[in-house]
């Protein structure tokens, strides 16, 4: 990173942080408009159940009730919540707005529509819904299985005979994304137009699915993103859109849904439950020469994005470890229990789990430092992935490894005794890779935004931005004010809304930074060149020898010959009839690895199974840290995540398919009473083609967590804890099976 | 019934249905919207508001309950529509990403320093033990908390 930038490479505070601490930001649940009706879901308490006889006639006599529907009097029409694109692949249409056949338990049987929340909600409970159970299928073994898959880059070959042949299978539970903001969504329909204000993570993809689904026309849909209160991907698929929708155009009157935390578990979706078996072939160099897993993925209810989730765990552990044979086979089951979907990391996370707990479980079984093990193989700078062919990058994954394994003092650590008391401490480690945007050979990645200028010399940049509160919004105003030289504050960002911004796949992939960082640094080149080249005829001068910065534009070697910025779009507008707006499209052609190794320390309570962790270092390869405050704040909010998703978060579910989490109460997330401290390192470089040499970090941040955790676990007790989360439960038992420590 | 009560100073009298919980007549009656619902039950914090000195889920509270009482909001921690110290001290630091625990967080810390003015880094932690962030990983949010506590008490008089 050059030592001249002005202002990326210095920490910012998110751009609505004012409005957002002095509760003045509107977010979705929020908003009020005239004539505004409320709704409230009707939730199947079965697993599998035919939707027969509805009986409204109580919930309609509650004052304030307007209309009460099922799927007897609503579209039948199926779609798939997950697609971004028409005709997408992987994105079957097997979900309406209402079931006929309820799937999980919390499937949307019905709505209740009213002039008050509280009404719609009392009304809710009073539907009378009449079931006819059918069997249902609570575990994968039960399920369907909807896909198969198998990626190898090699077939297999004859084994040195000293080759230590290891195999793990490794467990990962459903996980709730706990966005503070419960989900949401608000439709208005006047004039044949459909308005939809929505915390979502890509309008564009909104609006393919609900145009399509009522057969209006895209110009008549409308979608807007509103203000979010986070989402981890749990706001990624189009989950309230269509059935919101279908009520402002039934009933011609705004509606908005709120959903409480109960059904944002229940009713939305989490993150799939899935087992891999890694199997792995060590050499006696400690070289891998294989690696071979097997995934049962179960989706939930509906398929929504769980099969190219499942594919895309078999893309990731290519980008992270060298091997010269690789491949992975898996299964799509679809059951009777919560809807699976995409979260922070997709997949990544998940497969990172298992291939780290079993490379703890090979370094055990040959002796060798689990350091030193993963140093011997993981990928080195300009890499190629040979699953998908591309180049991985200046790939820094094996200086993340060193540093921190200094910075942590892990081989004094690793060496150290667990203790023998009640309270034993072990550390661990674990390395995670992820991508910049969607690029494949399949896929291409583009972005593209419009800049204006504003008389002042003010600039707007207009492009389909999803804040999901990590700071995308500042990141764009520092692009920008970077390359033109102004202030930030001259920088006004708009977020994404169909009528006004460009077309963009959206807040997907760890595309955000990469992708469209790229394409908005592209675009303030651009609308410095307007610039330069207005004022060149303003001012009769080469535009050779105009140079613009800090708000102006000079001739070289003539001081005081020049303009500022607001003469250049002034004397455009009134002497030309001209105007200063650029709208450019980026295209990536990279798709390097962003990597994060940890390292956890943490304390077992023998006794009562508690683990707390003690001391966290999260190293990210992160290229430049445009914003460091923000950087810095996705590596601790993803470290908080992944202790959660190691030791307490999980969605479990009686016999009866029911989510026993019906909110906080009993899932738990990590609070600031039992949070560690967590040391941020960053490994930056300027090798990359993201803007200044970025890459992405909220999501791979995420990834290696929960493995340190479970591994530093295991290494304080002996123990080999496989099955997340490592519970007090699962610890006394797993430690029941070294014997007794007391 | 009516309820009286007196929000961010201001006294206020409000037909309300027995059911409602004050956050309810905080967000729909009296337009406060600055207190966010995460949770309904008490874990999640993001309704706490400041009853006669304490922070307390508004969720977990009947307006009934607030007869006769003082109530602060978000939107009124700072006379004027500007900022106050701790509210910088959160921006500054990072301590606000998408915000929605942000008002809950901030009056929790608020009603801490006002009790306990040089809290102990422990009092802190458990002081905002029962706000919940998925974003920060609560370091930026101790920092601001513990940094205005000991800047308050580095004044002289403080």
């Amino acid at each position: 990173m050059s030592a001249s930038l002005r202002y990326v490479g210095h920490g910012r505070p998110v751009a609505d942080a004012a409005l957002k601490a002095t509760g003045v930001l509107a977010y979705g649940s929020d908003l009020q408009v005239p004539g505004m009706l409320h709704a409230a879901l009707v939730l199947s308490p079965h697993a599998h159940a035919r939707v027969g006889r509805v009986d409204a006639a109580v919930a309609l006599a509650v004052p304030g009730v307007v209309a009460v529907y099922s799927h007897h009097d609503a579209p039948t029409r199926p779609y798939s919540r997950y697609r971004i694109v028409p005709g997408q692949e992987h994105a079957p249409e097997d979900e309406t707005v209402l079931a006929a056949t309820a799937r999980h338990v919390g499937d949307r049987v019905a709505v209740v529509v009213a002039t008050t929340r509280a009404a719609a909600k009392r009304a809710a409970r009073l539907v009378a819904v009449e079931y006819e159970l059918l069997p249902a299928a609570l575990s994968v073994e039960s399920g369907e299985v909807v896909h198969r898959f198998d990626h190898a880059t090699t077939a297999h070959a004859a084994l040195p005979p000293d080759a230590l042949v290891t195999e793990t299978t490794v467990g990962t539970q459903r996980l709730h994304h706990a966005a503070l903001e419960p989900h949401m969504c608000l439709a208005e329909y006047a004039n044949g137009t459909l308005t939809v204000h929505t915390p979502c993570q890509s309008v564009y993809g909104a609006r393919t699915v609900v145009a399509e689904l009522f057969e209006l026309s895209y110009n008549r849909v409308r979608m807007i993103k509103v203000p979010m209160g986070g989402s981890f991907g749990g706001k990624q698929e189009f989950i309230l859109e269509p059935l919101v929708s279908f009520l402002a155009m039934r009933l011609g009157r705004p509606v908005k849904l709120v959903l409480d935390r109960e059904e944002c578990i229940t009713a939305t979706m989490v993150r799939p439950a899935q087992r891999s078996t890694v199997r792995t072939v060590l050499a006696a160099d400690g070289a891998l020469l294989d690696i071979q897993v097997h995934t049962v993925l179960d989706a939930g209810g509906y398929v929504t994005s769980s099969l190219d989730y499942a594919e895309a765990m078999a893309h990731k552990l290519t980008r992270l470890y060298r091997t010269p044979r690789y491949g992975h086979s898996g299964e799509v089951v679809v059951t009777n229990t919560p809807v699976a979907g995409g979260m922070r990391g997709w997949g990544a996370p998940d497969i990172a789990t298992c291939m780290e707990i079993h490379l703890d479980h090979v370094a055990r079984a040959s002796g060798c430092d689990p350091v030193a093990l993963r140093m011997a193989n993981l990928v080195a700078p300009g890499a190629i992935d040979p699953v998908s062919g591309m180049s991985l990058g200046d790939a820094r994954v094996q200086q993340c490894l060193q540093q921190g394994a200094e910075l942590f003092r892990w081989a004094e650590r690793v060496n150290a005794p667990a203790g023998e008391g009640r309270y034993r401490r072990g550390v661990g480690v674990a390395c995670g890779g992820h991508k910049n945007g969607m690029l494949s050979a399949e896929f291409p990645e583009s972005s593209t935004v419009t800049l204006k200028m504003n008389e002042d010399g003010s600039v707007q940049l207009v492009a389909s931005l999803h804040e999901v509160g990590a700071g995308t919004s500042t990141t764009m105003k520092v692009l920008v004010a970077e390359e033109l030289g102004i202030d930030p504050e001259l920088v006004t960002v708009g977020e994404a809304d169909t009528n006004s911004t460009p077309f963009d796949f959206g807040c997907f992939g760890s595309r955000m930074t990469y992708v469209v960082g790229a394409g908005v640094r592209l675009g303030a080149q651009r609308l410095r060149e307007r610039v330069v080249q207005a004022a060149a005829e303003l001012l009769e001068a080469s535009p050779d020898d105009l140079h613009a910065d800090l708000g102006h534009v000079q001739v070289a070697g003539a001081p005081g010959r020049g303009l500022t910025y607001a003469q250049v779009v002034q004397g455009t507008r009134m002497r030309f009839g001209g105007d200063i707006i650029v709208t450019s499209t980026y295209q990536s052609d990279s798709n390097p690895g962003s990597y994060s190794v940890q390292f956890a320390e943490v304390e077992v309570d023998v006794l009562t199974g508690l683990v707390q962790v003690t001391d966290f270092l999260a190293v990210v390869d992160i290229g430049t840290a445009i914003n460091p405050l923000m950087v810095e704040g996705q590596c601790r909010g993803a470290v908080q995540a992944g202790i959660g998703s190691a030791l307490c978060e999980e969605i479990v579910l009686d016999d009866a398919g029911r989510p026993l989490d019906g909110g906080f109460k009993n899932y738990h997330l990590v609070n600031s009473a039992t949070m560690p401290r967590v040391d941020v390192l960053l490994i930056e470089h300027d090798g990359d083609q993201g803007p200044y040499g970025a890459k992405s970090v909220g999501e791979v941040a995420f990834v290696p967590t929960a493995a340190a955790v479970v591994n530093a676990v295991n290494q304080a007790l002996g123990t080999e804890i496989t099955e997340l989360p490592a519970s007090p439960e699962r610890v006394l038992a797993a430690l029941a099976t070294v014997g007794a420590p007391l | 019934m009516n309820l009286h009560l007196t929000v961010n100073g201001i006294a206020h009298e409000v037909a309300i249905d027995p059911t409602e919980r004050l956050l309810d007549v905080l967000r729909d009656r009296l337009g406060l919207t600055g207190t966010k619902e995460g949770c309904a039950e008490g874990e999640c914090g993001a309704c706490t508001v400041i009853v006669d000195g304490l922070a307390l889920n508004s969720c977990l509270m009947l307006a009934a309950q607030a007869e006769g009482r003082s109530v602060t909001t978000i939107e009124g921690l700072s006379a004027g529509g500007g900022l106050d110290e701790l509210q910088s001290e959160f921006i500054e630091r990072g301590a606000v990403q998408c915000g929605f625990c942000t008002p809950g967080m901030l009056m929790s810390a608020t009603a801490l320093l006002r009790t306990h003015p040089e809290p102990t880094s422990t009092d802190v932690r458990a002081a905002l033990a029962g706000n919940l962030c998925r974003c920060t990983g609560y370091s930026a949010i101790l920092d601001a908390v513990t940094s205005v506590a000991v800047r308050a008490a580095e004044q002289p008089g403080g």
